[in-house]
């Protein structure tokens, strides 16, 4: 059935969203390895991280949040995911934005991005609610069309409408997709 | 010259009453007519467009194709164009104004509804007075249609206006017909309006009929909870939102003298309504627990009148022996219609078995039935045990595999294996927790290959809290009295009542019940005005604090300030609005009298009120959000809410979008982003409770005003995402909005952060703001109220 009760050995075109009944269209989001979405992430002109409230939940996403802030790439934390940021002292690039406004602007070619110089080219979604990043990477894929924005998870979950996307991940392999988080961070 | 009924009554002659039905009567003048005495869907456009270019509509598709027509499916991904020629953006406003449709259909109905079966028994004579502190008796009708009600009469040219222009607009949503997305808003922005019309009808009609509060405060209380009734006794639960059945019950249990031996406990809205005027029901949950309450075995009958009620509700009555009743022709279940058969070969059919349930589509047939079949009922269900023994848990939980299925059908994504392992080794707490995240969907039920009865497994894992689950509630006071709003309306505008804060709607939280208790304490303890209605003043009634009261007893409920009001059912929350329009009316001395788009002009620039559905999941919320937003309100959703798939975001970084006139002499000025939005989703509670403070900013604040407000809005950022909030500097006009407590430390900041100019030895910001404070701007987006144009 494409969930992790198969060790998430099935193949991609029988992936089952996280949320059995969120069905898509004839574009399903590719599930791609790590280093495939970092090389991704590392070509971008302008990339974007889009942090959301599970990274406080989860032990590990955080600090995976901040090594990719590290890598230079700007951080936009959303809902109250931004106190983890504060608490660690974290002084990289982080804004505090709101997801449906942020993802408002990022539709919009003009935006003038959260520094000022321009809107982004790959956004990747991490921590945030699965039904509403599945609803804002629906509203990339649709409207953030020209110039073309790339919606990207990397979230536990199957996301069919990001571009590309890991799949499900349970709580019992957590380890497993932290080492995923690592080895994209190594491509970045 | 307009046709209305009448009745003569001759003194002396009591029993004597003649009924006219057809008499030529002028209606007073009780203000000159506005512009627009029942707009049709073109007339108001302009407004629409005003709202639309400052709020784009944004679109989050739930899914790429549309399959409404037989030329499709048609893969609309990418904003591509259908076969039919509707593109993607336009095609979810289509979807948008169904949903709405649907839900104004739903209010409207059900007004509709009442007067079919209560007009046979009282007529609609029966004068509409809300006595005399109420002179704007019904604002909504009056700034819609221009009828100043006073009797049930009066609402049906509104009722026959709302039908006809649904049914024009559902016209609209025909292939080949509306193409422009922005033309299905400004069309879903009618239906929005149509509904909040349809809301204050169908209240007003049973507050006139069953002779409802009509807006007093210190209302009584009654119990709210699942640990609220009484199990020992007779238990009819009542579910749905049209009270007429569950009246006859009530009559039928005072006539026989039975209110202390059955228990009444109802689920949704028509509990909330039969609790204004009986304080002996009980409600024993929101919509969300309708499927745990009924897993309970709490109900000797359940008796199901209209929306929000289960599909499934046969299915799941079977499952533990409760017969049910259906009321309403909307929702008959296949069951065989009884209406005016023998009400004891009814009764006797239901209590032997022989039948799952009736129909009966009187509504005053139905207490006798309803309160026989439960006393029947009880003696026979009270030898079972609905809730799972203790042999019976440890088995589906030892027969669980965690394989997930159950995680993937749960709208919530709840971990039911894990916790199911964990209470294995003696830790209920996890499943506890999802008693009250689980949103009572039952999906996960069916898809579990090991059968597990995933709901009853947590209602049992729950039952200690469920039993403990009891609080108090204020019965509905209806509308907002004109003298409160005398009381309020200054302070309101100038903004020294921070906002008025309206939750409302249904149970779809994200979290659990605990985030409506903390919307309402937060607000209410900084002064804002709550006012609640629906699921959402059900679901706070029973957290209580540590002298154990509710927030119902903690906070009076009058419409002023710091106040918690317990309004109503779903439909009540047209006082909201009427509350808003009375502000204008009353406060501002505006005219009302078909003058919508004024009034929302009036209310979006200065009336800081912010509606929150933090569980919004049907329809209807839909449609209210919709009104409300049309009336210059906004309203935050909960994250299920995108699943609406539009929202009206503003651009706080796009200046162009916030000119307002000035309409002491037409000039155009820049202001402050307030409201920013009109339709939005938070993420968490965290953020939602600084985004409605902020929301709740208008232009016309004084200083006083905006000092008070942007102190919450600073306080509660900083409490719950420990930050300052990133555009807090764009609502500062002056020093004198800076909160006095750290006005020097924010001065700092615009220095160094916002690079504005600041007067050291006077403490004065020199340069810097969008617009400085002046006390007597006037502030429209309406050319038509500009000096020259008027
Ligand atoms: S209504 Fe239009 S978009 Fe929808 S299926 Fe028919 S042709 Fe295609
Ligand atoms: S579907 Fe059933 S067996 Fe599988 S985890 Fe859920 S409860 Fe356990
Ligand atoms: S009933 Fe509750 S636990 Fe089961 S799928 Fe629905 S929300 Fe999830």
């Amino acid at each position: 059935m494409g969930c992790d009760s198969c060790g998430g050995s099935c193949s991609p075109q029988n992936y089952l969203s996280f949320d059995a009944g969120n069905t898509h269209g004839p574009e399903s989001g590719r599930l791609a390895a790590p280093e495939t979405i970092g090389r991704l992430i590392k070509s971008a002109k302008r990339p974007l991280l889009i942090v959301g409230s599970e990274i406080l939940e989860d032990d590990g996403m955080l600090d995976r949040a901040i090594a990719i802030g590290k890598k230079g790439i700007p951080i936009a934390a959303t809902g109250p995911a931004i106190r983890g940021f504060v608490e660690r002292e974290y002084d990289g690039e982080v804004y505090y934005y709101q997801l449906h406004e942020l993802t408002n602007c990022i539709l919009d070619p003009e935006w003038k991005g959260l520094d000022g110089q321009g809107n982004y080219d790959v956004v990747v979604f991490f921590g945030i609610i699965y039904y509403y990043a599945s609803a804002m990477l629906s509203a990339i894929k649709n409207f953030g069309t020209d110039p073309l924005i790339r919606g990207v998870s990397i979230d536990k979950y199957y996301h069919p409408h990001a571009r590309m996307t890991f799949g499900n991940y349970s709580p019992k392999r957590q380890a497993e997709y932290l080492e995923m988080l690592d080895k994209l961070i190594t491509v970045l | 010259m307009e046709e209305i009924g009448g009745t003569i009554k001759i003194e002396g002659w009591e029993n004597v009453q003649i009924n006219i039905g057809r008499i030529g009567e002028e209606e007073e003048e009780w203000e000159p007519m506005g512009p627009y005495p029942m707009p049709k869907m073109a007339d108001l456009r302009n407004w629409d467009y005003k709202l639309l270019n400052r709020y784009k509509p944004f679109y989050a598709p739930l899914c790429d194709v549309c399959a409404l027509c037989t030329y499709g499916k048609c893969d609309l991904s990418g904003n591509k164009y259908g076969a039919c020629g509707i593109r993607m953006d336009a095609m979810q406003g289509r979807i948008v104004l169904l949903a709405c449709l649907v839900g104004a259909s739903a209010h409207m109905a059900h007004g509709r509804h009442m007067i079919h079966d209560l007009e046979h028994r009282w007529g609609v004579d029966i004068p509409f007075d809300l006595g005399t502190e109420i002179n704007v008796p019904a604002p909504l009708t009056q700034l819609i249609t221009g009828i100043k009600p006073k009797k049930i009469r009066d609402f049906l040219p509104v009722l026959d206006y709302i039908e006809e222009n649904i049914v024009q607009l559902a016209d609209a949503l025909h292939t080949g017909q509306e193409g422009s997305y922005m033309d299905f808003e400004s069309k879903a922005l009618q239906m929005g309006m149509l509904d909040s019309l349809g809301k204050e009808v169908a209240d007003m009609v049973q507050i006139a009929y069953y002779d409802m509060p009509h807006g007093e405060s210190n209302q009584p209380f009654f119990e709210v909870g699942m640990g609220s009734i009484d199990t020992k006794k007779p238990t009819v639960i009542v579910i749905g939102h049209n009270a007429p059945p569950t009246f006859d019950i009530v009559e039928y249990l005072t006539e026989k003298g039975l209110e202390d031996e059955v228990e009444i406990g109802g689920i949704c809205c028509t509990a909330i309504d039969v609790t204004r005027k009986y304080q002996k029901a009980k409600i024993v949950s929101a919509l969300g627990r309708q499927l745990r309450v009924i897993r309970a075995g709490f109900a000797d009958v359940i008796v199901i009148d209209e929306q929000c009620i289960r599909a499934d509700i046969l299915k799941q009555a079977k499952v533990v022996g409760s017969p049910v009743i259906c009321t309403n022709d909307k929702a008959m279940h296949g069951l065989v219609d009884r209406t005016g058969d023998d009400q004891d070969e009814i009764i006797d059919d239901l209590v032997e078995g022989r039948v799952p349930g009736v129909v009966i589509l009187d509504p005053f047939q139905v207490g006798k039935v309803a309160v026989e079949v439960a006393r029947k009922m009880h003696p026979k269900r009270a030898k079972k045990e609905y809730i799972l023994s203790d042999e019976a848990f440890k088995e589906y939980l030892e027969s669980c595999t965690m394989c997930g299925s159950c995680t993937f059908a749960c709208p919530q994504g709840l971990r039911i294996g894990g916790a199911n392992k964990k209470a294995l080794e003696g830790d209920l707490e996890p499943l506890i927790m999802m008693f009250d995240q689980c949103v009572g969907c039952g999906r996960c039920e069916q898809v579990c290959k090991k059968h597990i009865p995933i709901v009853d497994v947590m209602v049992k894992a729950a039952r200690p809290v469920i039993e403990k689950e009891k609080g108090k509630m204020r019965a509905g006071r209806g509308p907002v009295r004109d003298t409160e709003i005398r009381q309020v309306g200054a302070p309101l505008v100038l903004g020294t009542i921070p906002g008025i804060i309206a939750p409302i709607g249904c149970g779809n939280y994200p979290n659990g019940t605990k985030d409506v208790y903390t919307i309402v304490d937060e607000f209410a303890s900084r002064g804002y005005i709550v006012t609640l209605t629906g699921c959402m003043a059900i679901d706070c009634g029973f957290y209580l604090d540590d002298e154990g009261k509710s927030v119902y007893e903690r906070y009076p409920d009058d419409f002023d300030k710091g106040c918690v009001l317990n309004i109503g059912s779903c439909v009540s929350n047209a006082h909201i609005h009427g509350a808003a329009i009375k502000v204008a009316s009353i406060f501002a001395r505006r005219n009302i009298r078909a003058n919508y788009d004024e009034i929302a002009d009036y209310i979006i620039n200065r009336v800081g009120a912010c509606g929150v559905a933090w569980g919004a999941m049907s329809q209807k919320a839909a449609s209210i959000a919709t009104g409300f937003n049309r009336l210059g309100v906004p309203a935050v959703v909960g994250p299920h809410g995108v699943k609406y798939r539009r929202a009206f975001l503003g651009r706080r970084d796009l200046p162009e979008r916030w000119k307002v006139y000035d309409t002491r002499n037409g000039e155009e000025l820049y202001c402050e982003p307030c409201p920013e939005h009109l339709l939005v989703a938070a993420e968490t509670i965290e953020e939602c409770l600084p985004l409605m403070a902020k929301l709740c900013f208008r232009v016309a604040d004084t200083s006083p005003g905006r000092m008070i407000k942007l102190t919450h809005y600073i306080d509660l950022s900083m409490k719950y995402l420990k930050v300052m909030p990133p555009d807090w500097h764009l609502y500062v006009r002056s020093e004198t909005d800076l909160p006095l407590a750290k006005k020097e430390y924010y001065l700092q900041l615009l220095e160094e952060e916002q690079d504005w100019k600041i007067d050291w030895k006077k403490k004065k910001i020199v340069s810097g703001p969008v617009k400085g404070v002046d006390p007597s701007f006037n502030p429209t987006l309406l050319e038509r109220l500009l000096p020259e144009k008027r």
